[in-house]
């Protein structure tokens, strides 16, 4: 049987101008990885449409050991109170290659 | 009759067929991203085709364009900001991202309004294009320095009863908020997609061989109308999409949404002109950049720089409300409305 480790996945559904804003934000508390994807939806702050390019939305994907989560976190926490529209939820995952995502710590 | 023509313009009919299409709830859908494709061809047609004949222009008027661009940047996104805080429907932050965006011009108006001079047969200087391609930026600044003295104030409103509340939306901490990157934002203004593509296409179009350039001019003449409206019947889609959140903002906002371009176009009307000397097609061109508001440059600056300003107020007033209205009646307008200036 293949062993299971527990990591942190975060999930922050945002426009897609703050791509680069968060991309900086992952380098600089050393997260591995992390994926974008483009997506569209509705919410608080309107409409997102990816339709054509207009304003869409992106959802960022991180796999972070729990250590590292809260540091990220009281970041997403700072844009937030500044305004920004970010949607950000944490749930629980399980790899098969913890060394992937525990850039630092090993 | 001159509205009617421009109503009987292909390209404003595409327009109109994409509305349609979202009304009926079609299942039509373009691609993601194609409008995009679109306006990177149409500003890199018409900045190559301006280039090649402002290389025969007068510097001294190019310059007073340029300066004349600059002040209409500067001054419209003003005027807009008082008019919004006047009617005490949205917040200072929201005024000043929505008065960002009809500062700035829209690209995609402008060539409707060149579609329709050809059509009508009316002849403009080239002039005007350099305007479009320096009035993305300022209003951008402008919206910049309204927002963080709307900022300050609120700040000081809040500090006085609570306690550091207000503290964290005038002082960002660590550089990452809205304002704690000045230069960074400015950069971004000055080199915007659209304004890289506009300038970079005149400067090739102004220094290549002209036996280089004819041989490009079926890419960028002769499919241009064409293409022109494929981009206005995915924007007709894009803004219809938008006309049904008219309810959210409210019917003033909405009437700002209509008066703000009639007000810019009689400043734009006037500068052109009283001021630049243009000819009626000229004139009508200022006229519509002074019109016009933005809607791809401008968003994602103001996302970034007044992330608390609600984007469906802006979205909405310049893609759903601003732009059908200058696309269908407001250039019309605008012409008749310099041409009873050169009359009188």
């Amino acid at each position: 049987m293949v062993e299971l480790y527990p990591e942190k996945l975060l999930s922050i559904i945002t426009n897609d101008s703050m791509q680069e804003r968060l991309e900086c934000m992952f380098k600089k508390y050393g997260v591995s990885g992390f994926t974008i994807i483009q997506a569209s939806g509705e919410g608080s702050s309107g409409m997102a449409s990816e339709m054509s390019g207009f304003d869409g939305n992106i959802l960022v994907k991180v796999i972070v050991p729990e250590s590292q989560l809260q540091v990220l976190l009281e970041s997403v926490e700072r844009k937030l109170r500044k305004g920004y529209h970010l949607t950000v939820f944490v749930s629980d995952v399980q790899v098969i290659t913890p060394e992937k995502f525990n850039k630092k710590s090993r | 009759m001159s509205s009617l023509s421009n109503l009987l313009l292909p390209a404003v009919l595409f327009f109109a067929l994409g509305v349609i299409a979202r009304l009926i709830k079609s299942d039509l859908r373009f691609p993601p991203d194609l409008a995009k494709v679109l306006s990177i061809y149409l500003l890199m047609a018409i900045g190559l085709h301006g280039g090649y004949e402002l290389a025969k222009a007068d510097l001294v008027i190019a310059m007073n364009s340029i300066m004349w661009a600059l002040i209409l940047g500067f001054t419209l996104p003003i005027i807009g900001y008082l008019a919004l805080v006047m009617t005490r429907k949205v917040s200072p932050l929201d005024a000043a991202a929505i008065s960002a965006h009809y500062g700035s011009v829209s690209a995609g108006t402008f060539l409707t309004a060149i579609a329709y001079l050809d059509n009508v047969g009316v002849t403009y200087e080239t002039y005007p294009l350099i305007m479009l391609a320096v009035m993305e930026s300022p209003a951008i600044v402008v919206g910049l320095i309204l927002a963080a003295k709307a900022r300050h104030s609120i700040a000081a409103r809040e500090t006085a009863p609570v306690s550091g509340g207000g503290a964290v939306i005038s002082t960002p901490d660590n550089g990452d908020g809205p304002g704690g990157k000045f230069s960074e934002l400015l950069r971004d203004a000055f080199t915007n997609g659209s304004v890289v593509i506009l300038i970079g296409s005149m400067v090739i179009g102004a220094i290549s061989t002209p036996s280089g350039m004819q041989q490009l001019f079926p890419f960028i003449d002769e499919i241009f109308m064409g293409v022109l409206c494929l981009f206005l019947f995915d924007m007709g889609m894009v803004a219809a999409r938008r006309i049904g959140d008219f309810r959210q903002v409210g019917w003033l906002l909405a009437l700002f949404g209509i008066v703000m371009p009639l007000v810019g176009g009689v400043v734009g009307a006037y500068v052109g002109h009283a001021i630049l000397g243009f000819s009626v097609g000229g004139a009508t061109l200022v006229a519509v950049l002074g019109a016009s508001a933005s809607y791809i440059a401008v968003p994602p600056a103001m996302r970034l720089a007044i992330p608390e300003a609600n984007p469906s107020f802006y979205l909405t007033l310049s893609l759903g409300i601003t732009f059908p209205f200058n696309v269908i009646v407001g250039i019309p307008i605008y012409h008749s409305l310099v041409q009873a200036m050169a009359a009188g």
